[in-house]
């Protein structure tokens, strides 16, 4: 599923680019992220707990960051748990937007397994409610 | 199809049912939802707390100027109850489109608000009804608007250890004009868009509408841009093509952004349309 859209941070963007790439920093904005590990140059093993509505599972798997230019970078969100997998990938661009930052993603997401075969209709949803907490911690 | 191992409690009492919630048990209502979830293993919670047998919890209630309807009151009987139907028609009528008839006869008002299922029936209603949301935790009671109640995709003001109790809708004026209107997935019976409305009209204009959408997007929502343009004195479709404005709409294999979109146009001008209709 595409997904894309812009979120507006109250940062510099030279500070939004660099928060982004920071694993401490994504650790604690990514949605039920518990831990980020790294094991190789823009690499980290991630595990994450995600609970919602009456759902809850947990998912290991990899956040990788490619592509770096000056403008953004791509990033790479990929799980695995009891309940299916998921892989999203976006490719995040920074622009001064006033005194923040515009943060323009464009990217897919990818649910397979029990999860996506039952919740088909919420993938889309979910996944922007991901991304928006994301962007509201980021901010915070 | 077998979920995994959990206890099961059934309080009599809302009291012991809130202290068993308040130390991590999950409320169980009708089941409708996380029943199907727990059969699938993608929910396994360590232990259950079912509300059905709580008498002081199902209830219809009239008192000034408003129903009371207890949280676990089933779709059925809010569908069929004489006081619903005659006082708050739009709700009664909203019940009778939810899933099917075995839904209807054990899922529960209270169990559907607090799951908040973005293509949920009931909130649409709630949020063109302006109802009132009660909730009671072992410590807490408040009541919050539906507005303030359904805050995103299936997140709620419900805080861990929380339920809805009571959900509270205004005696309609006999002279409003109610309708809802939905588009359902045939094999779920989820709305694709469901949009509710309620007008009031006065020497042939619209002095009050309320336009609550479900199924579009993250939440229900009232269509505020469509509620004015109809006090306005802006044309029903012109109203209804605004609905959708500013609203990150949803997309699934059934239905893209684009079409659900135009889908919450189609049904808020029939909603609109019959609910003009059926006001005195």
């Amino acid at each position: 599923m595409k997904i894309s859209g812009t979120n507006t941070l109250a940062l510099a963007p030279e500070e939004a680019y660099r928060r982004m790439q920071d694993p401490v920093v994504l650790a604690a904005c990514m949605p039920g992220c518990e831990s980020l590990e790294t094991i190789g140059e823009d690499e980290y093993r991630m595990k994450m707990k995600l609970a919602m509505a009456s759902l809850s599972g947990a998912f290991e798997g990899k956040v990788r960051i490619t592509d770096r230019t000056p403008a953004g970078f791509r990033l790479i969100v990929e799980g695995t748990g009891k309940l299916g997998f998921m892989k999203g990938e976006g490719l995040l661009t920074f622009s001064q937007s006033g005194d923040g930052t515009e943060v323009a993603y464009e990217g897919d997401v990818q649910v397979g397994g029990t999860i996506a075969a039952v919740g088909q209709r919420l993938i889309d949803a979910t996944a922007k409610m991901m991304i928006k907490r994301f962007f509201e911690k980021l901010a915070a | 199809m077998i979920p995994q191992q959990f206890e099961y409690s059934a309080p009599k009492s809302l009291a012991e049912a809130l202290a068993l919630i308040a130390d991590g048990g999950k409320p169980l209502s009708g089941g409708m939802s996380l029943i199907p979830m727990m059969k699938l293993r993608l929910a396994a919670p360590d232990r259950v707390v079912d509300l059905a047998r709580i008498a002081e919890l199902s209830y219809i209630r009239e008192q000034a100027g408003s129903i009371h309807i207890g949280a676990t009151t089933t779709h059925h009987e809010v569908e069929s109850s004489a006081v619903i139907r005659a006082k708050c028609p739009l709700l009664a009528e909203t019940a009778s489109f939810i899933g099917d008839v075995q839904v209807r006869n054990l899922g529960t008002i209270g169990g559907s608000v607090a799951h908040a299922d973005p293509s949920a029936d009931y909130p649409a209603a709630l949020q063109a009804l302006e109802a009132k949301i009660v909730i009671k935790g072992a410590a807490s009671e408040r009541t919050v608007s539906a507005d303030d109640f359904f805050v995103d995709t299936f997140t709620t003001a419900l805080e861990p250890g929380e339920i809805v109790t009571e959900v509270i809708v205004p005696v309609e004026a006999a002279s409003t004009g109610t309708s809802y209107q939905k588009l359902l997935q045939p094999a779920s019976g989820f709305a694709i868009v469901g949009v509710a409305a309620r007008i009031q009209k006065s020497g042939g204009k619209i002095t009050l509408a309320r336009v609550g959408v479900t199924g579009l997007s993250n939440r229900a929502f009232r269509a505020a841009a469509t509620e004015q343009a109809l006090t306005s004195g802006t044309a029903v479709q012109a109203a209804a093509d605004v609905v959708a404005q500013a609203i990150d709409a949803n997309s699934d294999l059934y239905a893209s952004a684009e079409f659900r979109a135009h889908l919450a146009a189609v049904y808020a001008a029939r909603a609109i349309d019959a609910a003009i209709r059926r006001t005195s």
